[in-house]
């Protein structure tokens, strides 16, 4: 842990198009919040020569609904998603996760974007995205795509995007009828990085299962979906044998490291537990 | 087109408006907002300790709202209204939520005090009567490692009771 930071030059472009166009050398660094990139830069893990920040651009920093979903900016923080009855009664199983982050500073200075261009595979906001079916946008130099959250993340702090390419926003689908969710995490204190964590997202008809989206952080390189689960479970009838099945399942399917926060026994051994609790409630909210 | 290779940044004149007062500072991009505040303002109520954004120390209010001034770049709070602990005691009236501290003991070593009592201030104007669950939330994100918390909560508890009989807040 360094005092100071290495001296580096700094940007604040007012438009996403100027950001985009600055971040043109492999060593300039794009910031939002700057939570980890700051933090990153006193442990003297990175040293960017140029840091561009995303602060100046006016307007980035949206909440914003429509019938086909949920729209969140690229400086949306933490804390205004938590804050959001939107989010609350719409997207519940993102608002369970938001609630978890413990400290009020970092929501408040971190961005739920920058969250996801960090890229580690223990992101809260990730696993409820996934489940959600996010989709994330991302600007280069004259161009916009728009690429499923399940397709953006490659490996331990990396993503697809490519050095002059910043996300601008996620959309976040709607949620359909009958439908409930749960955000589970393991975690040594409540402030730490998760061991593991699972969100589930089930929609239920007459008690069978219709769909069902099962997330998991820390586990792998990325946070994954946990398929094997998924298709155990579709079009099955809820109940404990299943939801034991399906568990199971997500925890064979895991190959998780051994690393400071957990074991990969505990990891592989914690999914079965979080993936059951999780369907047990998910299920409960669907019928409820 | 790659930039030069250049270590060598430039010095800026910026105003920080703290507590109230505006200060003409020369600042350079990579300073920190709690390094500004403490040697080039000279007010070193805010506290440093971890330096990862784990404690909660060096908790300011940037615009109303409580920010780790350890990982912000002090270029980014720049025109920007922050309030650190020295700006809560009107001469030497404490703040309600200062004189709630100082009463029910829940300042022991005083380390962790202002950040907790900034993240205090900025919980109660968000939410002027929290349960206890609700302050113990409110002030996850600061560490104490003398007082085992009950009596900062029981403060918190105490001021938003003098705050919402009238006291200033």
């Amino acid at each position: 842990m360094h005092r100071v930071l290495l001296p580096f030059e700094f940007f604040e472009p007012k438009t996403v198009e100027e950001a985009v166009r600055l971040l043109d050398t492999a060593n300039s660094k794009v910031m939002a919040g700057g939570v980890d990139l700051v933090l990153k830069m006193r442990l003297r893990l990175i040293s960017p020569e140029t840091v561009i920040s995303l602060q100046k651009i006016s307007g980035l920093d949206y909440i914003e609904s429509n019938p086909a979903g949920l729209i969140l900016g690229a400086l949306t923080s933490i804390r205004q998603i938590e804050l959001s009855s939107l989010v609350q009664k719409n997207w519940a199983v993102l608002y369970e996760a938001v609630r978890q982050i413990a400290s009020v500073q970092t929501k408040t200075m971190g961005t739920a974007v920058g969250n996801l261009c960090v890229g580690t595979p223990a992101s809260d906001i990730a696993s409820p995205l996934l489940v959600l079916g996010a989709k994330v946008k991302i600007a280069g130099i004259h161009y916009e795509k728009v690429v499923p959250i399940e397709n953006f993340f490659i490996g331990v702090g990396r993503t697809i995007l490519e050095p002059n390419e910043i996300v601008t926003e996620v959309f976040v689908p709607g949620v359909p009828a009958g439908t409930g969710s749960a955000f589970l995490k393991s975690a040594k204190t409540a402030d730490d990085i998760a061991k593991v964590n699972a969100a589930v997202m089930v929609t239920v008809t007459d008690k069978i299962c219709k769909d069902v989206r099962i997330a998991l952080g820390s586990v792998a390189p990325t946070p994954i979906r946990a398929t094997e689960a998924e298709h155990a479970l579709k079009g099955q009838r809820l109940d404990e044998t299943m939801f034991a099945r399906a568990a199971e399942a997500a925890a064979e399917a895991v190959i998780p490291i051994s690393d400071i926060r957990s074991t990969a026994q505990y990891r592989k051994e914690m999914v079965r537990v979080l993936v059951k609790d999780a369907l047990v409630k998910a299920t409960g909210n669907a019928t409820a | 087109m790659r930039r030069p290779r250049r270590r060598e940044m430039r010095k800026e004149r910026a105003k920080f408006i703290v507590n109230g007062r505006s200060y003409e500072v020369i600042i350079e991009p990579h300073m920190l907002l709690v390094d500004v505040l403490r040697e080039k303002i000279g007010l070193t109520g805010t506290k440093y300790a971890c330096g990862t954004g784990d404690c909660g120390a060096c908790t300011v209010l940037v615009e109303g709202k409580p920010v780790l001034s350890c990982l912000t770049l002090a270029v980014t709070a720049r025109d920007k209204n922050i309030l650190t602990i020295e700006g809560l005691a009107e001469g030497t009236t404490l703040h309600p939520i200062q004189q709630a501290f100082v009463d029910g003991g829940a300042v022991q070593c005083g380390f962790c005090t202002p950040g907790m009592v900034l993240s205090a201030k900025a919980l109660l104007e968000e939410n002027p009567k929290p349960t206890r669950d609700e302050i113990k939330e409110g002030l996850a994100g600061n560490l104490c490692r003398c007082t085992g918390y009950v009596k900062i909560v029981d403060a918190v508890e105490a001021a938003a009771e003098t705050m919402g009989k009238g006291g200033r807040s």
